[in-house]
């Protein structure tokens, strides 16, 4: 292990540069560009034993990237907005066909108007889509997700795809801590053969019909459901590994907290300072972050959020004529009554801190009383 | 030359009688043997294949989203080749519309990589699995659900063959199921070379070019006596005609085919016209080309 200075697509190319990808397969987008050319600059130096796709669009980076992985390789994509909203369809494939396929997500606004700036809005309107979605709130997190991502992928029968807010994640440096082949035992080996194969030749992907549609889709979603359970599994592996623990959900700050914030992404990191700054005003906080949203970890939630009093959710994304998706979709799972959601930072709109402890007081005091957006002149 | 008694697709496949597309599949898989794999969009071989639980085309299949046939037959040959299984031929098999229209877009880059693919337009000349609307590939004066008399299809098909060689790929040819042992060769070919190879095969459809199921072979034998589907290639850049038209039986072409039964005198001369014309360009390349 030794410490680096890098930025989350750093951290993601020297993830993907360690973890025996056979094939990548992308398109550029601001601010995902340099994963890309980073692996490319890697396979370039002979570095790495990997394809490089340059396909012409991200609707067939993932195309080729579901070809790749059906014939019995471990791919690697990466994108951002517009491309992930181009991908749509696709997605749809691959996670039906059960392609342990792994992307990364630079988590960018979407357009009109255009924006290149940090928001959620483009993954989560893929939620729906049968991927498993994971949160980073730092390098280091993007740098371990993507060793514990091929893992789950391959062993779930899932693509899974990593998130890193834009420029706030993708292009800020920090102290990452990188394996120097320690890591080999975790993720040489993998878990993932071929589907078509000319000596069994079968069909993926047929018609079926209604009989048999249903129940497949079935299947698909206990898959899937089963990767909350899975995660934990290998998350523990890889502690032995890094000494790092990772978790679906991840706590800050007092058990006991009397107000829980939640969020995902960067913004959990600026909260964490801001549940330090509660405590310092004797209010009782605690962080709740969200690591992985699908498949969306309801028991971990409930048992977190037990005892709670007050739930803020910060959501750096928003569903147009419903509010922060998040919150939506925490209060649909655990029929919360003292929620509060609050919708923050769109296209990058800058939250710190201040604003958090500040929404977090106007809750408790009664000042805000319903879903709200958190803005103003700065 | 043998045709290889191989019979790789199975005979209970779920095509119409008559279908030309199933013969050009029953075909080219003599011609590419066992070690295939073939990537199939939406078009009526996703029904023709079988549904769920079933594979008559009797080599590995995956099926994907319309327009992405050339994409993820990129991938998988990425895939083998990583793998070192060089010898299995990867084919992306796509209707008219999944080629010429909507997935014209992964054709180009596929094309423009030169992935060492055989992509397979089969062309019935409109889009057939959702119920007979058109496409950049159905003929002008051809009825259609979009294009319903009088309002017939009013623009000249879009020339494939040539908008692929644009790409400067090594391998180009048209084919027809009337002439079997000339496709078969053609895909033997294909498979024999490396990079992109383009294989566009027109076929005759019953229901939708409103013809009676045992005039298949005729109509297409027609398509090419006539000069209205070309058999030649593109080889490395160089044209080859494999058949010399005879120029005549355009009326009884068209009035075999129901969809063509609502074309006037005056559309009549623009087909005669656009032949003309179209061998003209082509004469010229056959001739400095070669
Ligand atoms: C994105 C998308 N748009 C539309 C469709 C509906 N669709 C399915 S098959 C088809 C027509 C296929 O036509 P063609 O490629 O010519 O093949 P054919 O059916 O004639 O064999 C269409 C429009 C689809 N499956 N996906
Ligand atoms: S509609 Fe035409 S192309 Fe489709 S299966 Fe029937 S005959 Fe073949």
């Amino acid at each position: 292990m030794k410490s680096l200075v890098l930025g989350g697509n750093d951290a993601v190319a020297y993830a993907v540069k360690q973890s025996y990808v056979d094939v990548v397969s992308a398109y550029p987008i601001t601010p995902q560009t340099s994963i890309v050319e980073k692996i490319a600059s890697f396979i370039a130096a002979g570095e790495i034993n990997t394809r490089f796709i340059r396909v012409e669009s991200e609707h067939s980076a993932m195309a080729a990237a579901m070809g790749a992985s059906a014939a019995g390789s471990r791919v690697f994509t990466a994108t951002s907005s517009q491309g992930l909203l181009l991908m749509h369809e696709v997605l749809h494939w691959a996670a039906g066909a059960g392609l342990p396929i792994v992307m990364a997500n630079a988590n960018r606004a979407v357009a009109p108007p255009w924006s290149i700036w940090a928001e959620q809005t483009d993954s989560l309107s893929q939620r729906d889509t049968g991927w498993i979605q994971l949160y980073a709130s730092n390098s280091q997190e993007v740098y371990d997700l993507v060793f514990i991502s091929f893992k789950l992928a391959e062993e779930v029968k899932n693509p899974v795809m990593i998130c890193l807010d834009s420029f706030l994640l993708t292009h800020t440096k920090e102290p990452v801590a990188v394996f120097e082949g320690e890591i080999d035992g975790f993720i040489k080996e993998k878990k993932w053969k071929a589907l078509l194969d000319v000596d069994n030749p079968e069909a993926f992907g047929a018609l079926a019909f209604p009989k048999d549609y249903m129940p497949i889709k079935i299947q698909q979603f206990e898959r899937m459901k089963k990767a909350t359970a899975v995660f934990e599994k290998i998350a523990n592996e890889f502690k032995n590994f890094s000494n790092r623990q990772h978790s679906v959900i991840e706590e800050y700050g007092d058990e006991n907290a009397e107000v829980v914030l939640i969020t995902m992404g960067s913004l959990a990191e600026t909260s964490q300072l801001a549940i330090d700054k509660l405590k310092e005003e004797g209010i009782k906080a605690k962080l709740v972050k969200i690591k992985m949203f699908r498949p969306f970890p309801k028991d971990e939630l409930k048992e977190s959020l037990k005892n709670a009093k007050n739930v803020i959710v910060f959501d750096r994304n928003v569903s147009m004529g419903k509010g922060g998706i998040v919150k939506d979709e925490l209060v649909g799972a655990l029929g919360l009554s003292n929620c509060i959601g609050i919708v923050c930072g769109l296209g990058g709109y800058d939250v710190d801190e201040d604003d958090l402890v500040k929404a977090t007081k106007d809750v408790l005091s009664g000042k805000i009383k319903e879903d709200t957006f958190l803005w103003g002149e700065k | 030359m043998k045709i290889p008694k191989d019979e790789i697709l199975k005979p209970n496949h779920l095509a119409c009688p008559g279908c030309g597309a199933a013969l050009a599949m029953r075909l080219a898989l003599k011609a590419l043997g066992r070690k295939t794999v073939i990537v199939i969009p939406a078009c009526c071989w996703t029904v023709i294949n079988g549904p769920w639980g079933k594979n008559y085309a009797g080599v590995p299949v995956f099926h994907t989203a319309f327009e992405t046939t050339a994409a993820v037959a990129a991938g998988i040959k990425a895939s083998l080749e990583m793998q070192g299984k060089d010898d299995i031929t990867v084919v992306g098999w796509a209707g008219d519309g999944g080629t010429f229209d909507i997935g014209l877009q992964a054709l180009s880059g596929a094309a423009e990589r030169n992935d060492d693919i055989i992509y397979v337009c089969y062309d019935n000349e409109a889009y057939m699995n959702t119920g007979i609307q058109r496409s950049s590939a159905t003929p002008i004066g051809a009825e259609t659900t979009t294009t319903p008399a009088p309002m017939l299809k009013n623009r000249p098909k879009k020339d494939l063959m040539e908008l692929v060689a644009a790409h400067s790929v090594p391998y180009i040819a048209s084919a027809t199921v009337a002439y079997p042992v000339d496709l078969i060769k053609k895909f033997e070919k294909a498979k024999s070379k490396k990079g992109f190879k383009l294989i566009h095969i027109l076929t005759p459809c019953p229901p939708g070019h409103k013809f009676p199921e045992d005039k298949t072979i005729e109509i297409s034998k027609l398509a090419v006596e006539t000069g209205i589907f070309p058999l030649y290639e593109i080889e490395d850049g160089r044209y080859k005609l494999n058949k010399k038209p005879k120029f005549t039986g355009i009326e009884e072409y068209l009035k075999l085919q129901g969809r063509f039964r609502n074309i006037s005198e005056k559309e009549m001369e623009v087909i005669k016209e656009n032949i003309k014309e179209r061998w003209r360009r082509l004469e010229i390349k056959f001739e400095y080309f070669n």
